[in-house]
């Protein structure tokens, strides 16, 4: 019972860390059905949600395993779950034991993000003032629209920090955002309105969960693409609400 | 030429935002460019928007997974930050804007042609996807 038992505490780790850092739901199942068949279970079937995982087996001696875990978080960090596919694939093939998949997997989680968080807020002003070129084809408008970018994203993580409410800090964020924007219009950097708005926003828009929930939907798993679509469409709410409460209040 | 690096930079961008490995940097920013000029070029010679969008989406999700077989990563850390030059953003935003001046009419138009945007580039996606696994047979689900 132990030894099967901690196979699955680790099949069910690596999976949370898929799911929480923004893998697919497939790839989730997938690899946590691969580990647990290399690892020795029967029969073995997972199941996996947006919000929480399934995972359940038959051991040698012909007991049952059944163990499920809950995701509460759901963050954007694609470098983990590069990481954690490798290490299944290296569990897989043997090329690490139990003990060591399970110390990789606690680095992986408690490791930071590969990037400082200055060069996350640049990149996010630089992410604004492209795509305001993009859209518009004024250089003249990329200043407002990059400083915009910058300081919601800034404002995102702050409120993240402090409020712990998602889809509330999202909201205050792109508020903040577009008032500084528009703030910097007023005061004659830019010219159109629309577009410095646009870059504003552009580094919030949830774009793990939306292509994720698509694919989702399209291979079958429509709980977690359903829950995906859920949290997308909540964020892009939040967003446009801010956005509406700043021009609402500040363009006359 | 300068609009292809602002791609460049933007989609490099939204690859630091989400955290992509370092060393794939360049080759995601090269999958933003190849679709925004598939969808600005497609745009040029009068054909829809909805259409430039889905074939752009399915040329970058081809990329996508061709490179992501050869540096044996998920294929979300090529194809999420790649198609991102293609979200409808500007259209979204003009739709809250119509609604919020109440004006609903115009905001039912942009809201139905942000809607058949991002379903043409999910389309996009979705092909690029089911052609990768043709001859997996029937009971295999999608892979890469």
């Amino acid at each position: 019972m132990a030894e099967k038992g901690r196979l699955v505490d680790l099949c069910l780790f690596a999976g949370k860390l898929m799911v929480t850092y923004g893998a697919e739901t497939y790839r989730a199942e997938d690899i946590m059905n691969r580990m647990a068949v290399a690892g020795g279970l029967k029969n073995v079937h997972s199941f996996v949600t947006t919000t929480g995982i399934f995972l359940s087996g038959i051991q040698d001696n012909g007991d049952n395993l059944m163990q499920m875990i809950r995701i509460v978080d759901r963050f954007q960090d694609l470098n983990k779950v590069a990481e954690v596919n490798q290490l299944s694939r290296d569990f897989v093939l043997g090329r690490i034991n139990e003990q060591e998949a399970n110390e990789q997997l606690i680095k992986i989680s408690a490791a930071r993000m590969n990037y400082p968080l200055w060069l996350i807020y640049i990149a996010s002003g630089v992410a604004g003032g492209a795509f305001s070129y993009l859209v518009g084809n004024t250089k003249f408008d990329m200043i407002p629209a990059a400083m915009g970018g910058l300081m919601s994203t800034l404002f995102l993580v702050l409120f993240q920090h402090y409020l712990h409410a998602k889809f509330f800090s999202e909201y205050l964020a792109s508020f903040f955002g577009s008032i500084i924007a528009l703030a910097l219009l007023h005061s004659g950097y830019g010219s159109n309105v629309d577009q410095v708005i646009i870059g504003t926003i552009i580094p919030l828009v949830p774009g793990i969960p939306l292509t994720n929930s698509v694919r989702d939907l399209m291979n079958g798993d429509f709980i977690s693409g359903l829950g995906r679509g859920a949290e997308a469409a909540l964020t892009a709410l939040s967003i446009a609400a801010g956005v509406a409460t700043a021009v609402s209040l500040f363009l006359p | 030429m300068w609009e292809l690096l602002i791609c460049f930079m933007a989609t490099v961008a939204f690859a630091i935002i989400f955290n992509t490995p370092f060393r794939l940097l360049g080759r995601i920013g090269m999958i933003g460019v190849l679709a925004w000029t598939v969808y600005s070029f497609i745009q040029d010679i009068n054909v829809s928007f909805i259409a430039a969008a889905a074939l752009a989406a399915f040329s970058a999700s081809l990329m996508s997974y061709g490179l992501s077989r050869r540096h044996r990563v998920p294929v979300t850390t090529f194809a999420i930050p790649g198609i991102i030059p293609l979200v409808p953003g500007g259209k979204a935003y003009e739709t809250m804007l119509a609604f919020v001046d109440e004006n609903y009419i115009e905001g039912l138009t942009q809201g139905v042609a942000t809607m058949l945007h991002a379903g043409a580039i999910a389309g996009g996606v979705v092909f690029a996807l089911s052609i990768f696994s043709i001859g997996r047979g029937i009971d295999q689900r999608y892979e890469t």
